[in-house]
């Protein structure tokens, strides 16, 4: 009886330093993607800055500071005020839903809006 | 023939950027070209010294929202004997515009922007302009990077006592790069010299890697008439004339 306690107690043991290794592995993932986050976040600043905000205005210091796709897209929402994504891909010369992916990464960072008319979406910048 | 927009930019002032684009865009227009000179400098004003115009509307107006483009700008080629036309756009001059350009928000420039880059397709539309030459404010201020940033080249001008490398070499990868813009540098007022051998321009080039496009030489004639002038349909065989004339198929090759 003495002994089944035993094997029992050591059983326990190995499960829960089975757990506490799982846990540890799983902290180490965490800490990874944190310090991946962290770093995402440093390199790209002014875009946070803009997101946090909300009332960056779509100037010139604000396109300068945009990476390289994205300021093409939006130069051309700033030449046309309002446009679809067709619009935008005819005046780019690039693809249409490679310009969709790149208006709404616009919108989520608070530069461009959007509305729906009928079966078309326009992107514009908030006056 | 869509239309082909030059900004005439500088990092300091004082390089001959209002002469160059005048004369440029009278030697276009006797060539038959329709052509749009805006003076975008609303600093310092100066295009108004050379033409002297009265205009209805300014384009401050214009940026204001107060007026279409084309109601800002006045035939100055007329009685010139051009076989194209030269429409002017002026920045008023006085301290109280200047005053208020000064204080102009973030959101006030993003409107600017959109009206400069609407300029463009309005000029090219009604206008049916070949050339839209935008003289800008020197060094890196909204009115000029509107420009720059609604241009398709850019000719940045240089003189000869004013190699601040380090700045114009900053400038040239923070905007000019930035922006993906075609780049030229225009070497002007550079004594007699230092003109023959080249090796001037070699060291430009290679400190800012963008071509020169040219190099006019210093000619106190020109400091005398201080601006008032255009050299180009005044005295065509004046070696600055002719310098601009090779410039003038250079740069329409950019």
């Amino acid at each position: 009886m003495e002994a089944k306690g035993a094997a029992s107690a050591l059983g326990d043991e190995d499960a829960v330093i089975g757990l506490l290794k799982k846990i540890n592995e799983n902290l180490e993932e965490l800490n990874r993607k944190l310090d991946a986050m962290i770093k995402m976040q440093e390199s790209s600043k002014p875009i946070a800055k803009a997101i946090t905000s909300g009332e960056m205005p779509l100037d010139v210091d604000t396109l300068l500071s945009l990476p390289d796709h994205l300021r093409k897209t939006a130069l051309a929402i700033c030449a046309l005020g309002e446009a679809t994504a067709t619009q935008v891909a005819a005046e780019t010369s690039r693809a249409r839903a490679a310009e969709s992916d790149y208006l709404n990464q616009l919108v989520s960072l608070g530069l461009l809006k959007k509305k729906r008319k009928g079966r078309d979406v326009y992107f514009y910048i908030e006056r | 023939m869509a239309t082909k927009a030059i900004s005439f930019h500088s990092y300091k002032g004082g390089t001959g950027k209002t002469s160059i684009a005048a004369n440029l865009a009278a030697i276009y227009a006797r060539l038959g070209h329709r052509v749009c000179l805006l003076d975008y400098d609303f600093r310092a004003p100066s295009l108004s010294v050379l033409f002297k115009p009265n205009p209805k509307f300014w384009l401050n107006d214009y940026l204001n929202g107060r007026c279409e483009v084309e109601e800002a700008l006045v035939d100055v080629g007329k009685g010139l004997g051009l076989e194209g036309a030269i429409f002017a756009g002026f920045a008023d001059p006085s301290t109280r515009a200047i005053r208020d350009m000064m204080t102009k928000d973030r959101a006030w420039e993003m409107g600017a922007l959109h009206r400069t880059l609407s300029a463009k397709r309005a000029i090219q539309r009604s206008l049916g302009a070949d050339y839209l030459i935008f003289d800008t404010s020197p060094g890196i201020h909204y009115s000029s990077v509107n420009a720059l940033a609604s241009s398709d080249a850019i000719a940045l001008v240089m003189k000869g006592d004013d190699f601040d490398m380090e700045g114009t070499k900053e400038m040239v990868r923070g905007i000019y790069d930035v922006l993906g813009r075609k780049a030229g540098i225009i070497m002007n007022k550079i004594p007699m010299g230092f003109v023959e051998g080249g090796g001037i321009v070699k060291g430009v080039e290679e400190e800012l890697n963008i071509p020169v496009l040219g190099v006019i030489p210093c000619y106190c004639e020109l400091m005398a008439i201080g601006g008032r002038s255009i050299y180009a349909l005044d005295r065509p065989d004046h070696p600055f004339s002719k310098a601009l004339e090779d410039l003038s198929k250079r740069i329409a090759g950019m």
